[in-house]
């Protein structure tokens, strides 16, 4: 049970540069959140779906975008396609909306399946998230137990059901 | 004396006297009397007279020559026998006579002398006469000039006095043309006259008729004085209505205008309430969304815990989780802590007075140190900054910014806060300098959104909601609050409040 290796120091940030564009290997999740404490419990969650997957986290609206484009801190690095990226609505600096909306508009990055978090109950968040393109949206729940099935679920569903688009000339 | 004898074939007498007077003319001509002559000029004439008396008695034979012709001829003779006879009667008579003459001569003669005087002064009075007949005759020019002139008048005059008889002519003979014309017209107007007589019974027919009529109308006047009386009557009802229906639109137009000021009211309140509902609206969204998280990790923390050590005691993991759930909730107390205090910034009345922005700066700066001892950080305050605003609210404003300053400058070395009033600017403004982590000044945008944050709660804890309530307490003031930031190099946060110094 203990896979836990240590203080749930997530999953460093993967570089680019030792990732092939959806790698045999193993899937990749690309998770967009601020709270740390969220980070923890996604983390938690998807080690508990038992799919074999890799995580790449990023904090902010910003470095959302700087990773999937191969901009700013992640410059000269071969860009990555994540099979699924959960992105929470509330980020720092870029908000979770705007990043979708912006992987959208890029010829490369438009096709990959984006799951929309989001604490708020706000309807008007869900019709701008699946004007934007999300492909689905997905209320944090309170209580842990729910949420945990929650990202279990999304895990199982986006990793193992789901087939990733396929690759686009570049 | 040849005068004499071509008179020979008169009476010897009569050339007698002729030659007696040729003798006298003979003298008169000769200019002076000369008796010899004159009887020379007599005996002349006496030879003649004798000639004369031989040619008689040649021409007696002729005469009776002729008698023997014809008898009237001899009567005629006789006649001239006694003629002759006669004559020779009478030449005695003549001769008496002669010798009348003779002397009658030697008269003339003595009377020449006379004569001659009187033919000088006759000649004098001849030639004045001539002289007068000079300017007569240039008198006689002119007035021939004056004539002619006359005549040619007179010949204009004549041919005016043709022209004005051709136009009479004329006139004469329009004239005719206007009597045939009047001759027309006087036709019509006897046609009229005729028709007029028609005319005439048919008015009398017309007349008839509104004599009726007009027993008629004495009827419909009454009806029309009635209906007079009545229309009056429903006009003066109309001006009493109009009156009032003037006075309903002056009540009208007030009542617009009240309302137009009502409407106008009601769009800057219904404005002003609109903005509140976005703010609201924001700020429930904000809370909603992030009180959430912390209740998410309590329940997460305390799951994993449950979960994970529900047969062994707490590991340091185990503690990690626990630990967890605390900052959770101690993340929820602040935030409903910085909440609440929005909302009072939002509610409560604003009280100004006199505030000592140097010495509440100081104070605030007190109390950070006394919450982290040890901390060394060179703080700069300009003395004497004074201002006429409600000291609570400054109070929170300069905990927030120099809170802020304290915090993001905790991971430098040498760290520095600034606070003064810059005046160089178009507007001064206080300022909160700090050389700490700084933001990206891409994100200036979002730094007074509610909950909006530029750093992760990892880099520096925090709600997110201080500076909303700083820029809402200053925009409550009437002032304005913005900032400059570098990545690393710090920021400084400007405000101002309305002009309004102590």
């Amino acid at each position: 049970m203990n896979d836990l290796s240590g203080p749930a120091s997530p999953p460093e940030l993967t570089r680019a540069a030792d990732r092939q564009q959806y790698s045999s290997a193993g899937k990749l999740i690309l998770l967009a959140e601020d709270n740390e404490h969220d980070e923890e419990l996604v983390l938690r969650a998807l080690r508990k779906s038992n799919v074999m997957h890799e995580t790449a986290v990023v904090r902010d609206g910003a470095e959302a975008l700087d990773y999937l484009f191969a901009t700013g801190k992640y410059a000269g690095s071969s860009p990555v396609l994540p099979n699924v990226m959960f992105l929470d609505v509330k980020l720092p600096k870029i908000d979770g909306l705007e990043v979708l909306r912006r992987i959208r508009e890029n010829e490369r990055t438009k096709l990959i399946p984006v799951v929309v978090l989001t604490s708020s109950k706000q309807d008007k968040d869900r019709l701008v998230a699946y004007t934007n393109g999300a492909n689905s949206f997905v209320r944090k729940p309170i209580e842990f137990a729910e949420f945990s099935d929650a990202i279990r679920h999304l895990a199982l569903y986006w990793l193992t059901l789901n087939e990733p688009p396929p690759l686009l000339s570049a | 004396m040849i005068a004499v004898q071509q008179q020979a074939n008169q009476h010897p007498t009569r050339a007698m006297s002729t030659a007696a007077g040729e003798g006298v003319r003979v003298f008169q001509h000769g200019g002076g009397v000369d008796a010899g002559s004159y009887a020379r000029a007599m005996l002349n004439i006496l030879e003649d007279a004798a000639a004369e008396r031989e040619r008689l008695a040649e021409m007696q034979r002729a005469v009776l020559n002729v008698l023997e012709d014809s008898e009237g001829e001899k009567l005629r003779l006789q006649e001239t026998q006694r003629a002759v006879l006669n004559i020779l009667d009478d030449s005695a008579e003549e001769k008496a006579r002669l010798g009348d003459t003779q002397r009658a001569v030697l008269n003339i003669l003595d009377d020449f002398t006379h004569e001659k005087a009187r033919l000088d002064v006759t000649q004098k009075a001849v030639l004045n006469i001539l002289e007068d007949s000079g300017l007569e005759k240039a008198r006689l020019a002119d007035t021939q000039k004056a004539v002619l002139n006359i005549l040619d008048d007179a010949e204009g005059e004549k041919l005016r006095l043709q022209a004005t008889q051709k136009a009479i002519l004329n006139i004469l003979d329009d004239s005719a043309e206007e009597r045939i014309q009047l001759a027309d017209t006087q036709r019509a107007v006897l046609n009229v006259l005729e028709d007029a007589e028609d005319e005439k019974l048919r008015l009398h027919a017309t007349q008839k008729a509104v004599l009726n009529i007009l027993d008629d109308s004495a009827e419909e006047k009454a009806r029309l004085a009635d209906t007079q009386r009545a229309v009056l009557n429903i006009l003066e009802d109309i001006e009493v209505e109009k009156k009032k229906v003037e006075q309903v639109n002056v009540d009208l137009r007030t009542e617009i205008a009240e309302r137009a000021r009502a409407e106008d009211a009601l769009r800057h309140a219904k404005a002003s309430a609109e903005d509140a509902n976005k703010e609201l609206e924001a700020f429930s969204y904000s809370v909603a969304h992030d009180l959430r998280a912390p209740l998410r990790s309590i329940d997460g923390f305390s799951q994993a815990l449950l979960e994970d050590y529900a047969d062994r005691p707490l590991d340091a993991e185990g503690c990690r989780y626990l630990g967890n759930v605390r900052k959770a909730a101690q993340q929820m107390g602040q935030l409903i802590e910085g909440l609440l205090i929005l909302s009072r910034v939002t509610q409560a009345e604003l009280h100004r007075e006199r505030v000592d922005l140097s010495a509440l700066a100081r104070s605030v700066l007190e109390r950070l140190e006394a919450m982290q001892p040890g901390r060394d950080v060179e703080c700069v305050i300009q003395s004497d900054l004074l201002v006429h605003a409600d000291p609570r609210l400054m109070d929170v404003v300069l905990m927030n910014f120099l809170g802020n300053a304290w915090k993001f400058t905790g991971k430098r070395m040498g760290a520095r806060i600034e606070f003064g009033l810059q005046t160089d600017a178009e507007n001064p403004a206080f300022f909160v300098r700090d050389n700490g982590a700084g933001f990206d000044a891409a994100y200036a945008n979002k730094l007074f959104g509610v909950f909006q944050r530029l750093h992760t709660t990892r880099e520096f804890e925090g709600t997110g909601i201080g500076l909303a309530t700083v820029q809402r307490i200053i925009r409550r003031h009437g002032g304005t609050v913005w900032a400059e930031g570098e990545v690393n190099r710090g920021a400084t946060f400007y405000f101002t409040l309305d002009g309004e110094r102590g």
